[in-house]
C-alpha cells in the first residue's frame, strides 16, 4: 500500500484543488500523442510495455488497444484505436477529485494523480469519457498513465511509444501534431491526422491531447 | 511534414524546463500553495518509485521460438529485474532514438515484453522433482540434484542395455533457447549430442513447423537459404501474403515495419487466407479468403493463366529453370511430364484453368485470373507463401506450386521478389559449443508425429509408417523399440498432434512398470509434458545463464545475453545439467571439453571461453572488427549490409548455379524423379516430380463435411509463442483462447461472442469460448494451437487445444498435418477452464459501429 498522506496535507490539497478546479493549467507546453489507427497491427506491446513499467497486476490497464471492425463478409474492414490517457486541456477527471490528488503539470501537461492523496473513490474513472482512470484492486487507488513521466524528464520517450515496433505511436507537442509540422514515423507521407474518429467521446468534453490517422471507416465524415 | 525527428528538441525542451522549475519551486513548496499559484505536486504517483537511471541497466534478448529475436533492456535492483525496456538506438552507440532502414532498432514483441512475469511466475521450476503420483496426474516431491542425477543415468544405462541404441527419443525442440552456447534443438542442440555420445538416441526429423516448406526448398533449390532479409521487402511493388500473418507471428526481426515502409511506397498488398487478419487490415489488402488445403490447386490456376497468356518470363525459365516446360526438361528425362504439361493437361488431359481451380478452392475464377495477372506484369513483385497452408496433407505440393509460380514470373534473385519459401536469409555463425564429430549422432530418426503410434504398434510397424530416414548400416529400417523420452525446451506432449494418443502411448509405457520407461523434462517452468514426466530438471532461464543471442530466421544482428542474475532456486543450464550426467555416464570430458566436474557449480569461466571463441569465428568469418570486450559493452551489434540480402542474387546476377544436382531451380526434381522403391525412402510414399494439386485426406470438398462440416485451421496464437506463455496474466488479459466462427455459421447454431463451444472430431474434444465474426470464411472455424492441456474426467480438453483433433499422420514429405481437420461445432453447458483467472478480457471487447 501506498503511504497516506497527513490530516495537514490533505487539508492544503483540498483547498488547492478548490482553487483550480475551475482555472485548469495551461501548459508552457501540451505534449500529446499521435496514433496511426489504419497501419497499427494490434500487437498490445505497448500494452504489455506499460504494465510491466508500471508493475501492474492483471485488471488495470493504462493503454488500451481496441478491436474496432466491421461489414458483412467477404466485404470487411478493421482497424485500431489506442488511447492511454489524453492528457487533456480540461481533464473530466480534475475537478471530481475530493481530494485534489489528480494534477495537471504546468511545463508539458500531463495530467498525473498523487497516489499518496488518493482515496480510491473512481470518482475520475467515472467522469473520463476515454476510460483513462484504471481502478487497482491490490493497492485500492486509481491510477492511470503519466506518459513515463521519469522518462520524458530523463530525455525518453514514454515505455509505450519505444515499444511500438510499427513505429505507429508516438508523442509530440500536441499544437504541432495537430498542424502537421511535427516530423513523426506514426504519420506517413501521405496521411492527415483528426481530433475525432467513430466510436470516440466529442472532443469538445475535455479538449483531449491526442491525433489519429483515422481509418476510412473511421472517419467522422464517412457515412 | 516539414522538420526534422525531434527527439533532441524535445528532450531539451522538456529536461530543463522541468528540471529548473523543480529547483525554483523546492525552496517554496510551503508558501507555494499558500501563495495561491497553480503548481504541480512533487510528489511522483508512484513513489517509491526506481527510476531506469537509478537502476543497473544491461543489454540482453528474449529468447522463445518464435523466428524473431529483439533485444530486451533489464533494468534490476540488486538480483532482481524490476523493468524491462527495448532497443533505444543508443546501445550500439548511435544516437537516442537511431532508427534508420538500414540500421533500424529492435524492438520486443508483447510476448518479450511479459519476460519478466515468466522470470518470476509461481510456474518456475526451482529444484529438482521427481514424481510420485501415476503419470499426468501431477503429483512431485522435491529431491536433490545428486539423487535425480544418479537415478536417471542409472535407468538410462539400464534401458539402452536393455532395449537397445534406439531406446531413448530425443524430443528437443527449441523452446529453451535459440542461443550459440545454450541450445535446444535436434540437430545442434546439447541433448542431441548428449544422448548421442551415450550411444542411445532416437531422433525425430521432421519440423513440426515447416517440413512441408524444407523439403519443397531442398527439392527446389537445393538450400533452405532462400531468404531475404526482411529489409528486401521494402522494395517490392506486389506482395502476396500465401497464409502470412506477421501481425500475429511478428516472424523477423522487423518484417512487418518494412512492409509498412513497402506500403508508404506504393506496394499492393494481397492476403490469400480463410481469415481477414490484422495483417490483411493494417496492410490495406485485397482479400480472396481460401478454402483451407487447397492452395496447391489455386496457383495451379494461376500457373495455367500465365502459361495460356503466355505471361511467364521465358528468358529466366530457359536459363535458370529445369522442368518448366518441355524445353528445360534435362536430357535423362526427355518425354517425361513436365510441369507446364501437367497444367495445360497434356498427360493427364485436365487442363488445371482457373474455372478448374475455383470449383476445388471456392475462390471466384475472375479473381484467381486477376490476381495471376497482377503477379505476372508486375515487377518486382513477392509471393511469399508461408509455411502455414503447408502445415496440411501434401502441404509440401502447395510450397512447391509456389516455387513454380515464383520461378515462372522470373522474381528469384531479384531485389522486391521472393523465393521463399522456409525464408531463412543472412547466415549467422550459430554454434558455440563443440559442433564435432560427436553432434546429432542418431541410430533411428522417425517423422516427429509417429513416435506415439510407434510406441503403441511396437513392433507391428513399417518402416513408412514411421517415416524411417534410411542408413547405411545394420540399423537400416529398424524399427526403434523407444522406452523413454527426453524432452528439453520442449512441450512436445502437448504441441505435437492426436494428444489422445500420445497419453495412450504413455500409458503403455507406464504398463510395463515403471523401470521399464523413463521421461525426462528439461524446462524453465511446469509445462504440460513436464506433468507428465518422471524426473523435473530446472533448468534456468537465459537471463541466469551467459549467452550470445541471434535471429535463427531473419535479421542480422547478435545480441550479447550476460548473465543478468543469479539462477532462482536450484536451477542449473542446460549445459551444466548434461555435462554432469555425461560425467555419470563416463564421456563428461568429450561432451564438453573445455570443463572439468566442477562446472555443475562453477560455469562462467568455462561459458565465457567458449563464448570468446565463437567471438573469433565472428571476427574472422564475417569481417566484425569489435573486440569482444566491445561487443560486451554495447550489448548488440547491427551489421549494415552494403544491399538488402536477396536469396539468390549471386545465382541470377553472376550465373553461379544453384545448389540442386542439375545447378538449376528444379520444378522437375532429379532427385524424386530418380527414386526406385519408396518404401526405402524416408518419405515412404510416391511424390510426383513436378508439383501438383493432390486431394488432402479432409477438406471442405470432402464427403466427410456430412457429420463433420467445419474446416479447422490451428495457426500460431499472438499472445504466446506455441505454448510458452500461456500462463502469462498479463497476456492471457489481452487475448483469449476462442474459436473464430463466421457470423453465418453462427447464427445457424444459436450462437454469440462468449458463448462456449464443445468441438470435436472422432478423435477428441475440446471446449473454448466462441469469438463471432464477419472476418472469417464460413464453414471454417479457427482455434490457435498452443493453450496448455487441462483433461476432465471424460477425456474431454477444456484448455480449448486444438492438437486433441489434429491427425498424427504426416504428409509424405514430413509435413505436418496440424491444419487438416474436421470438426464439428456446438454449443455447450460444460465449462472452458482457461487455467488462470481472467480478470478483463479485451480481445473479445470488439466494437461494430458500422450498424
Amino acid at each position: 500500500m501506498t503511504d497516506k498522506a497527513d490530516q495537514p496535507t490533505l487539508k492544503a490539497a483540498i483547498l488547492k484543488k478548490k482553487r483550480e478546479t475551475y482555472t485548469p493549467v495551461v501548459p508552457d507546453m501540451q505534449l500529446g500523442f499521435v496514433h496511426n489507427n489504419v497501419d497499427c497491427i494490434g500487437c498490445r506491446a505497448c500494452e504489455i510495455a506499460c504494465k510491466d513499467k508500471n508493475g501492474l497486476p492483471p485488471g488495470p490497464r493504462f493503454r488500451r488497444v481496441q478491436y474496432v471492425e466491421g461489414g458483412i463478409y467477404p466485404e470487411v474492414f478493421a482497424f485500431k484505436i489506442n488511447m492511454s490517457c489524453n492528457h487533456c486541456a480540461e481533464p473530466a477527471c480534475l475537478p471530481t477529485c475530493p481530494t485534489g490528488a489528480i494534477f495537471k503539470r504546468k511545463d508539458n501537461g500531463v495530467v498525473d494523480i498523487d497516489s499518496t492523496l488518493c482515496i480510491g473513490c473512481r470518482k475520475c474513472e467515472a467522469a473520463c469519457p476515454f476510460g483513462a482512470p484504471q481502478f487497482n484492486v491490490e493497492l485500492n487507488i486509481v491510477q492511470k498513465c503519466n506518459m513515463c513521466i521519469d522518462e520524458l524528464e530523463a530525455g525518453r520517450k514514454p515505455y509505450c511509444v519505444s515499444a511500438c515496433m510499427m513505429r505507429v505511436l508516438d508523442i509530440g507537442p500536441i499544437n504541432e501534431l495537430r498542424d502537421g509540422t511535427y516530423e513523426t514515423k506514426a504519420v506517413g507521407p501521405n496521411d492527415s491526422v483528426v481530433r475525432q474518429v467513430k466510436s470516440m467521446a466529442d472532443p469538445e468534453l475535455t479538449d483531449p491531447s491526442i491525433v489519429f490517422v483515422a481509418h476510412s471507416k473511421g472517419r467522422m465524415d464517412n457515412g | 511534414m516539414i522538420g526534422k525527428p525531434d527527439l533532441t528538441r524535445l528532450a531539451a525542451l522538456l529536461t530543463p524546463t522541468r528540471r529548473a522549475f523543480l529547483q525554483a519551486t523546492a525552496a517554496t513548496t510551503a508558501t507555494a500553495l499558500i501563495g495561491g499559484r497553480a503548481t504541480p505536486a512533487q510528489a511522483f504517483a508512484y513513489e517509491p518509485y526506481p527510476r531506469d537511471d537509478d537502476l543497473t541497466t544491461v543489454v540482453t534478448s528474449c529468447a522463445h521460438n518464435c523466428g524473431s529475436r529483439h533485444m530486451l533492456v533489464a533494468h534490476k535492483k540488486g538480483d532482481v529485474i524490476v523493468r524491462l525496456s527495448t532497443d533505444n538506438g543508443t546501445y550500439q552507440g548511435d544516437a537516442y532514438g537511431t532508427d534508420t532502414e538500414e540500421k533500424p532498432q529492435l524492438r520486443a514483441c508483447l510476448r518479450g515484453r511479459s519476460y519478466r512475469v515468466r522470470l518470476y511466475s509461481p510456474e518456475r521450476l526451482l529444484y529438482p522433482m521427481k514424481r510420485v503420483g501415476k503419470r499426468g496426474e501431477g503429483k512431485f516431491k522435491r529431491i536433490s540434484w545428486d539423487q535425480a542425477l544418479s537415478e536417471i543415468s542409472e535407468r538410462m544405462v539400464y534401458l539402452r542395455d536393455k532395449y537397445g541404441p534406439t531406446a531413448l527419443l530425443d524430443q528437443a525442440y527449441a523452446g529453451a533457447s535459440y542461443g550459440v552456447l545454450h541450445k535446444s534443438d535436434q540437430i545442434e542442440g546439447l541433448q542431441a549430442r548428449f544422448l548421442g555420445m551415450f550411444g542411445c538416441r532416437t531422433n525425430s526429423w521432421s519440423v513440426p513447423s515447416y517440413q512441408g516448406t524444407t523439403s519443397s526448398s531442398r527439392w527446389t533449390f537445393g538450400t533452405i537459404q532462400d531468404g531475404n532479409e526482411d529489409d528486401a521487402y521494402a522494395h517490392t511493388k506486389l506482395m502476396i501474403m500465401w497464409g502470412w500473418n506477421p501481425a500475429y507471428t511478428f516472424h523477423g526481426g522487423n518484417t512487418f515495419y518494412y512492409l509498412r515502409m513497402a506500403k508508404q511506397r506504393g506496394c499492393k498488398f494481397v492476403v490469400i487466407d480463410p481469415q481477414y487478419t490484422d495483417s490483411a487490415a493494417a496492410y490495406d489488402a485485397w482479400w480472396i479468403p481460401i478454402r483451407p488445403n487447397t492452395d496447391a490447386a489455386m496457383m495451379a490456376g494461376m500457373a495455367y493463366y500465365i502459361f495460356d497468356k503466355g505471361l511467364q518470363d521465358q528468358a529466366f525459365i530457359d536459363r535458370f529453370v529445369q522442368g518448366m516446360d518441355a524445353g528445360t526438361m534435362p536430357d535423362w528425362a526427355k518425354g517425361q511430364e513436365s510441369f507446364k504439361d501437367y497444367i495445360l493437361g497434356v498427360s493427364d488431359g485436365v487442363p488445371k484453368t482457373p474455372e478448374w481451380a475455383s470449383e476445388i478452392c471456392g475462390v471466384p475464377a475472375a479473381d484467381i485470373i486477376k490476381l495471376a495477372d497482377m503477379y505476372a506484369t508486375t515487377k518486382p513483385a513477392a509471393l511469399k507463401a508461408s509455411w502455414a497452408p503447408g502445415r496440411a496433407a501434401f502441404g509440401e505440393q502447395y510450397n512447391r506450386m509456389a516455387a513454380a509460380l515464383q520461378a515462372m514470373t522470373g522474381n528469384i534473385g531479384v531485389l522486391g521478389g521472393c523465393a521463399e519459401g522456409v525464408g531463412k536469409g543472412w547466415h549467422p555463425e550459430s554454434v558455440a559449443y563443440p559442433y564435432d564429430q560427436n553432434a546429432n549422432i542418431w541410430y533411428a530418426s522417425i517423422k516427429s508425429d509417429r513416435w506415439a503410434h510407434i510406441v503403441l504398434n511396437y513392433p507391428n510397424v513399417t518402416r513408412v509408417e514411421a517415416g524411417l530416414w534410411p542408413r547405411s548400416d545394420n540399423l537400416d529400417g529398424v524399427i526403434p523399440n523407444i522406452r523413454g523420452i527426453f524432452w528439453q525446451g520442449s512441450d512436445w506432449l502437448n504441441q505435437l498432434t492426436n494428444i489422445n494418443k500420445e497419453i495412450e502411448a504413455i500409458r503403455k509405457l507406464e504398463a510395463e512398470g515403471d523401470s521399464e520407461s523413463l521421461l525426462v523434462c528439461l524446462d524453465a517452468t511446469i509445462t504440460p509434458t513436464g506433468i507428465w514426466a518422471d524426473y523435473l530438471l530446472p533448468s534456468c532461464t537465459h537471463f541466469e545463464r551467459h549467452d550470445v543471442a541471434l535471429p535463427w530466421y531473419k535479421g542480422h544482428y547478435y545480441i550479447h545475453r550476460p548473465k543478468v542474475i543469479e539462477p532462482l532456486g536450484e536451477s542449473k543450464t542446460d549445459f551444466q545439467i548434461f555435462t554432469e550426467l555425461a560425467y555419470r555416464l563416463g564421456f563428461g570430458p568429450a561432451y564438453n571439453p573445455k570443463a572439468d566436474r566442477s562446472y555443475f557449480d562453477y560455469n562462467d569461466a568455462v561459458d565465457e571461453a567458449y563464448l570468446f571463441d565463437w567471438w573469433s569465428k565472428v571476427q574472422f568469418n564475417q569481417g566484425v572488427t569489435w573486440s569482444w570486450e566491445e561487443f560486451k559493452a554495447h550489448g548488440v551489434y547491427k551489421f549494415v549490409l552494403p544491399e538488402p540480402h536477396v536469396a539468390f542474387r549471386e545465382q541470377i546476377e553472376q550465373g553461379k548455379p544453384f545448389e540442386t544436382s542439375s545447378g538449376k531451380i528444379e520444378i522437375f526434381s532429379t532427385e524424386l524423379a530418380q527414386v526406385q522403391d519408396w518404401t526405402l525412402t524416408r518419405w515412404g510414399e510416391y511424390i510426383p516430380a513436378i508439383p501438383k494439386w493432390i486431394e488432402p485426406w479432409e477438406s471442405l470438398n470432402h464427403p466427410k463435411t456430412k457429420d463433420f462440416p467445419f474446416h479447422m485451421i490451428t495457426p500460431h496464437p499472438r499472445w504466446r509463442t506455441h505454448s510458452i506463455f500461456n500462463n502469462i496474466g498479463w497476456l492471457r488479459e489481452t487475448f483469449s483462447q476462442e474459436t473464430t466462427i463466421n457470423a453465418s455459421d453462427a447464427k445457424r447454431l444459436g450462437l454469440q461472442t462468449g458463448d462456449t463451444v464443445e468441438i470435436w472430431n472422432e478423435r477428441g474434444k475440446v471446449i473454448t469460448p466462441v469469438y463471432v465474426t464477419e472476418r472469417c470464411m464460413p464453414g471454417v472455424v479457427v482455434l490457435h494451437e498452443g493453450s496448455w492441456m487441462d483433461i476432465d474426467e471424460n477425456g474431454v480438453d477444456r484448455s480449448g487445444n486444438p492438437d486433441f483433433l489434429t491427425l498424427d499422420n504426416p504428409s509424405p514429405a514430413g509435413a505436418f498435418a496440424y491444419n487438416t481437420l474436421l470438426v464439428d461445432v456446438k454449443k455447450t453447458e460444460l465449462n472452458h477452464r482457461p487455467g488462470w483467472d481472467q480478470l478483463a478480457t479485451a480481445r473479445s471487447h470488439i466494437f461494430r459501429r458500422d450498424q
